[in-house]
């Protein structure tokens, strides 16, 4: 077990070079496919927030989150699961997509899910800098807790390399699971506290167990954080049990991506 | 202890009863409860010396390839042993480039793809501009380039590469001939100034001839002959003539005796005793 952490940690470190400048290149051909190019990497996550904005804040008109606007707090969360869910959707083809290269090369297989938690940080600066025109629109200005958002990227960016490193290595013993992760997106967007609080409720039965549950999931932990930062001004330090179960679960996660990564890395040839 | 030392220096790659495995797909609606697998490789023995520049012939699906794939480091071989003493390198042409970008920057990719810093990279470049003669289409995009182009370009890049051990996969088959000319010098050029050896898989007799010292003759995963390169070319240029002047029906029979040959028909294990087996 140990052994598996040590080499893939060994071989992303080693690599570091290799996966920015894979990361970088791929994310220019992205924008060499349209016209407009990197104008999609702004236009497209403002006009989600727009379309949830619009329904959830104007046409449901959804009140004050613990004194806080709809727009302003929608932003903050979504700039977060802008990064998780396509680097979650896209991890598990880290692997299949570069199948020509992997079964043509000698390549060390395991850097494949970082570089596109590299590519998809870009994506997520671009968010983050709508994110922040937007808030300095509602009036919220950066103050030092917003430092906060270094860290919860950091997390964000642990969980989404560990995720995407089991994925991908599940991607290729069965093509399923990515269908499978693409339906189950959706879900885990509405169990996280992307457009709506997650809190249920006191009418709802058991709504303090369920709310309690809502918690376990890793995402409440860093889209609540983003928000924490701007809004709140409250630290990771304020809430140290879910601090700890958030890197406990990310540690777990990212052994099982080790130990299934060793174990099959050069397997991949033989599976495709 | 001392005759391990003897083996590390001399030789190169050393294969003992080295077998691949593949499985194959059931055919569609047929239920029996036996997997079928296939040797891709069968028991081969082989030993490779360093600095020798080994040509590798066979017939279609005799496993040239899988040979390669194997002795490259990129797939696992499922029953012998098997040791390489330095580094090896496919070289692979096409792989690595991408359509979208243009030829410089396909450069910096393939480059990091194969594993180079930033500061090799920009050392080869000017050597790769120049030996791939793209002139003015090195600033356009890669899918507006000839097949040619392309391969030029891929080839360029990976004899940048600096192993103890080349493997060369059907490299020199694509672009015109002065291509292939101009490769095969720098071929040569590594052959014998820089001693590197050099495991080269060709249809092309000539080629081969004119290039390697050893031919080994796989056929049907099986290996059959090693030896000087002159002799083996001659018997494998016998057995394609003869092959040649077979007719269908004949022909169609001995691929498929062969291929039965290479076949293992096992009873499939239920899961539990798969889970039993491995603990």
């Amino acid at each position: 077990m140990f052994k598996s952490i040590a080499y893939v940690l060994k071989e992303n470190f080693t690599n570091v070079y290799r996966i920015f400048c894979i990361a970088r290149y791929e994310l220019l051909a992205d924008m060499r496919d349209s016209k407009f190019g990197m104008f999609w990497n702004f236009a497209s996550p403002a006009i989600q927030v727009f379309t949830y904005w619009l329904i959830f804040g104007i046409a449901w008109n959804k009140p004050d989150i613990k004194g806080v606007k709809y727009l302003p707090w929608l932003v903050v969360g979504y700039s977060a699961w802008w990064f998780i869910q396509p680097c979650i959707q896209s991890g598990c083809n880290a692997v299949f997509s570069k199948i020509n290269v992997i079964t043509k090369m000698k390549f060390p297989v395991s850097v494949l899910p970082a570089t596109i938690c590299v590519k998809e940080m870009f994506n997520h600066f671009c968010m983050l800098i709508i994110a922040f025109i937007t808030l300095a629109c509602c009036g919220y200005f950066p103050n030092v807790y917003w430092l906060g958002i270094l860290y919860y990227a950091l997390c964000a960016f642990c969980f989404a390399e560990a995720v995407s490193l089991i994925l991908s290595v599940l991607t290729m013993l069965w093509r399923d699971v990515r269908k499978l992760v693409t339906s189950l997106m959706r879900m885990l967007m509405y169990f996280s506290p992307v457009i709506w609080e997650c809190k249920f409720r006191a009418s709802m039965p058991y709504h303090e167990l369920i709310n309690k549950m809502m918690k376990l999931n890793p995402v409440y932990y860093i889209v609540n954080g983003y928000r924490d930062s701007i809004f709140y001004a409250t630290t990771p330090f304020d809430h140290p049990a879910m601090t700890l179960y958030f890197w406990v679960v990310v540690i777990i996660l990212f052994t099982i991506g080790c130990v299934l990564m060793y174990k099959f890395k050069r397997k991949f040839i033989d599976m495709i | 202890m001392s005759k391990k030392n003897i083996q590390d220096t001399e030789y190169a790659v050393v294969m003992e009863h080295v077998s691949k495995i593949y499985k194959l797909k059931k055919k569609d609606g047929q239920k029996s409860n036996n997997t079928e697998r296939f040797y891709a490789l069968k028991d081969i023995s082989l030993k490779i010396k360093k600095g020798d520049v080994v040509g590798i012939l066979g017939t279609n699906g005799s496993g040239k390839s899988t040979m390669s794939v194997i002795l490259s480091g990129i797939s696992d071989i499922d029953e012998g042993d098997m040791k390489i003493n330095g580094e090896q390198a496919l070289i692979s042409i096409n792989t690595g480039l991408n359509q979208q970008l243009t030829g410089l920057e396909n450069i910096n990719v393939k480059g990091a793809l194969l594993g180079f810093n930033k500061k090799r990279i920009k050392e080869i470049t000017d050597g790769v501009i120049e030996f791939a003669e793209l002139g003015d289409f090195l600033y356009q995009p890669v899918k507006k380039y000839s097949s040619g182009m392309k391969s030029r370009l891929g080839f360029s890049i990976s004899l940048a590469l600096n192993p103890d051990i080349f493997i060369v996969d059907e490299a020199l088959s694509v672009g015109d001939k002065a291509f292939a000319e101009k490769c095969l010098k720098r071929m040569k050029k590594l052959r014998d100034e820089e001693d590197k050896t050099i495991l080269f898989i060709s249809h092309s007799l000539p080629q081969v001839r004119d290039f390697c010292k050893t031919g080994v003759w796989i056929e049907g995963g099986k290996l059959v002959e090693v030896g000087d390169i002159d002799t083996v070319c001659d018997h494998y240029a016998e057995y394609v003539d003869k092959l040649n002047a077979m007719g269908n029906k004949e022909k169609n029979k001995m691929l498929e005796e062969k291929f039965k040959k290479r076949l293992i028909v096992d009873h499939k294990k239920s899961f539990l005793d798969k889970l039993f087996n491995k603990m």
